[in-house]
């Protein structure tokens, strides 16, 4: 196959220059018939001369006595033997003087000359014209004339049939190249125009794989949403309760420490939850980062209590071998989300749901290539589905669920996490039963990363006196509590509601650290930063943000950027202005 | 009256043409004797000599008239400047034509000398193109010139040629009016 079509390419040259070497040579040929056709021509003449020449020298002979004795009935008898041959058009016998004695003329040829030419053999009109003397012992006696028959056309095609063939088929040749050219130019056209439509719709097509996966993340988020608002309700109602409880019995020190710690758990709970919701939202690209399914499980344990509701238990049996596997961290999480979700619909009146981490080797397997893989299985105790739903349960768009429950696009995406980890989503059930969904996620050869943001263990509440913070928040009321405790903390503090007013302080002294509200009106957190850093360039800053996406702030003002998410507690920010001031809560202590 | 108008008639034609034909035969018999001057010369391209009738390549030809000095007036002037092949052409006139006259052509007209038999024969055998002339007696020579429909015509024998060792071209014979041995 490859030989062959190796034996048709001829290396260096391209088709543009095959064609040209074809045009060339067809160009040789004709040219070569024309010149064969004109040295055809010339030899013919040249043969039809002399032939023409030793005929009227014959008749030339001939006559001779008859001219001596000027006998004009034998030179009669002489020039009318001519008609015999069909090759003579006219003949004229001439005495010394060039006088014409006898003549012949047959069919339509014009007459001989009435005055005899001079000595001379040429082509006129296709026929060739002949004087010739007639001498016996060299003593000329007259002249004699032969003109031959006009070469008809059909003489002529027969002379130069095989010439003239010889160049139609060289005609035919040079436009059959040259139609193969133009069409191997078109095809070669078309094939470029098929690759810039191919590629604009790769594109295209990445594009709308972006969006499907923006929007299969949303359809969770929405799906969600109803939980986690009733959960949210539960969590307010007990910091509504501890706070009430605070207000009212304010003098009860004791109490007050607990329903404090009460309340304080219950914002943690919240803001767990919503820094997951918002980790989903994030519009990002696919990440690839090597990690390890159990711990990213782990991590889910509250969102997935959360939305599989009181109804439904919750079992994880993670694996502790720390395989990692190679995927996007946020599409996993969501394609957990998803399984889980299908679930807890398909057990309405409750049940069991355990997810599984299971390091597996797989060694045939006609899909999926040998090798070590995790499998991560998700199993309800549901209703579990028929066949036929199986087979198509992967597909996009698919779902058994009414309108408005789901657009069909949860297993689909769990599908596409698993083949973009080079990997499989399978589906095991029986109708009655339940139903188990394992990912199979392949082994990465990377080494897991450890995730960014662990949270220190200890709470630490260290006072700092002396130092001096810039706070710089637009919302009165987050300000004011921070204030209060940075001064708990044990700093002074100079506060700004706004980047102007910031900088105005700033001109004038130097605090020790600046505590920097990322979203402000007129001039954000970044704008303020860069002309902070102007004035003192080694200036730390802290921003507090309540954003989701850390990686836009660190865009806007570099990796160095200290982030606190809001919210965030008083223990994290000691700890944060501790390490950015150079004193570890020993230090300090 | 009829026959006497007729005779009368007659006798006028008669003498009309006769004076019309007069001057003409006349004039016609001085063309004759020109072409047949023409023909001594005429003659030689076509005939072959044996080796050793001429000497040398370029030796003249000589054309003899025999007993007619008229007529030899004639060949002079047809045959000045004229060559047979590498042989200037020379006209001789004699009295009595012999074997060792030198001649290659003779017009032989016969005289009182020599009669034209005479001559004939005493050339017989010998490698000289005798030309006779019917006009002038019924001796015949190698050629034999007659008057044929008013042209000048000859007859060739052949045997005599040969007997004088000369060779007559075919192209010759094939004009000629009779060709005998």
């Amino acid at each position: 196959m490859t030989s062959r079509a190796a034996a048709w390419t001829l290396p260096g040259i391209t088709e543009r220059r095959l064609t040209t070497l074809a045009w060339i040579s067809a160009l040789a040929l004709l040219a070569l018939g024309a010149l064969l056709s004109v040295r055809n021509e010339s030899a013919f003449r040249h043969e039809m001369g002399r032939q023409t020449n030793a005929q009227a020298d014959i008749l030339a002979a001939s006559v001779t006595a008859a001219l001596a004795f000027d006998d004009r009935l034998a030179m009669r008898q002489y020039v009318d033997a001519l008609k015999a041959n069909p090759g003579i058009s006219a003949a004229a016998v001439y005495d010394g003087q060039g006088n014409q004695l006898v003549s012949l003329r047959l069919g339509d040829a014009p007459a001989p000359p009435a005055h005899a030419a001079p000595v001379s053999t040429f082509w006129r009109m296709g026929r060739v014209l002949a004087t010739r003397p007639a001498a016996e012992q060299g003593q000329v006696l007259g002249y004699v004339y032969l003109e031959t028959r006009q070469d008809s056309l059909s003489d002529v095609v027969n002379r130069h049939t095989g010439v003239g063939l010889l160049t139609i088929m060289g005609l035919l040749l040079l436009i059959l190249v040259s139609l193969a050219a133009a069409q191997l130019q078109a095809r070669a056209g078309q094939l470029t125009i098929a690759n810039d439509r191919l590629t604009e719709e790769m594109e295209a097509r990445a594009q709308a794989e972006e969006a499907l996966r923006q929007s299969q993340k949303m359809e969770a988020l929405g799906q969600l949403t109803g939980g986690i608002a009733h959960d949210f309700n539960n969590l307010l109602q007990v910091i509504q309760g501890a706070l009430e409880l605070i207000r009212r019995r304010s003098s009860d020190v004791a109490r007050v420490e607990t329903w404090a710690q009460n309340g304080l758990q219950a914002a943690d709970r919240g803001a767990a939850l919503t820094r997951q919701l918002l980790a989903f939202s994030r519009t990002q690209k696919l990440d690839l980062r090597p990690f390890v399914v159990a711990e990213l499980v782990a991590g889910m344990r509250e969102l997935l209590i959360r939305t599989l509701g009181p109804n439904i238990e919750l079992t994880l049996a993670l694996d502790t071998d720390r395989v990692p596997v190679l995927s996007d961290r946020t599409q996993l999480e969501l394609a957990i989300l998803n399984l889980a979700i299908n679930a807890r619909d398909a057990m309405p009146e409750g049940g069991r749901l355990v997810i599984r981490t299971q390091p597996t080797v797989i060694e045939t397997d006609p899909v999926l290539e040998a090798g070590e893989y995790v499998a991560l299985s998700v199993t309800d105790s549901g209703e579990g589905m028929p066949a036929e739903v199986i087979a198509r349960a992967f597909d996009p768009f698919f779902t058994t669920k009414s309108m408005g429950k789901g657009t069909g696009l949860g297993l689909s995406q769990v599908y596409g996490v698993a083949r973009q980890a080079g990997g499989e989503a399978r589906i095991a059930s029986t109708p009655g039963e339940g139903t188990t969904v394992t990912v199979l996620l392949r082994r990465s050869e990377q080494a897991a990363e450890a995730e960014a943001e662990a949270s220190g263990p200890d709470p630490i509440l260290a006072p700092a006196a002396g130092a001096t913070v810039m706070v710089v928040d637009d919302d009165t009321q987050v300000r004011a509590l921070l204030i209060e405790t940075l001064n708990l903390l044990g700093y002074e503090v100079l506060e700004a509601d706004g980047g102007a007013t910031a900088l105005e302080v700033l001109a004038t002294r130097r605090p020790d650290a600046m505590l920097l509200d990322f979203a402000m009106p007129q001039m954000n957190g970044a704008q303020v930063a860069d002309r902070a850093r102007k004035l003192w360039p080694d200036l730390p800053i802290v921003f507090a943000s309540g954003h989701a996406d850390t990686a836009a702030i660190k865009a806007a003002v570099g990796d160095g950027a200290r982030i606190l998410r809001k919210p965030f507690d008083m223990n994290e920010l000691a700890r944060t202005l501790n390490g950015i001031l150079g004193r570890t809560p020993a230090d300090a202590g | 009256m009829t026959r006497r108008g007729s005779g009368w008639i007659g006798g006028a034609l008669l003498a009309l043409a006769t004076l019309a034909a007069t001057p003409t035969r006349a004039e016609t018999g001085a063309l004759e004797q020109a072409v047949k001057a023409t023909y001594l010369y005429k003659l030689a391209p076509f005939v072959a000599w044996p080796p050793g009738a001429f000497n040398a390549t370029d030796d003249p030809l000589v054309i003899c008239v025999q007993g007619a000095d008229a007529f030899a007036g004639l060949v002079d002037r047809a045959a000045a400047g004229q060559r047979v092949g590498p042989h200037p052409v020379l006209v001789r006139r004699l009295a009595r034509l012999e074997r060792t006259s030198g001649c290659h052509v003779a017009y032989v007209a016969g005289s009182q000398a020599q009669s034209t038999a005479q001559a004939l024969a005493a050339v017989s055998g010998s490698p000289v193109l005798t030309v006779t002339d019917a006009e002038r007696g019924p001796a015949r020579g190698i050629v034999h010139l007659v008057l044929n429909s008013g042209k000048v015509r000859f007859s060739v024998n052949i045997g005599q040629a040969e007997a004088g060792g000369l060779a007559v071209s075919s192209k010759l014979l094939a004009l000629a009016l009779e060709v005998s041995r």
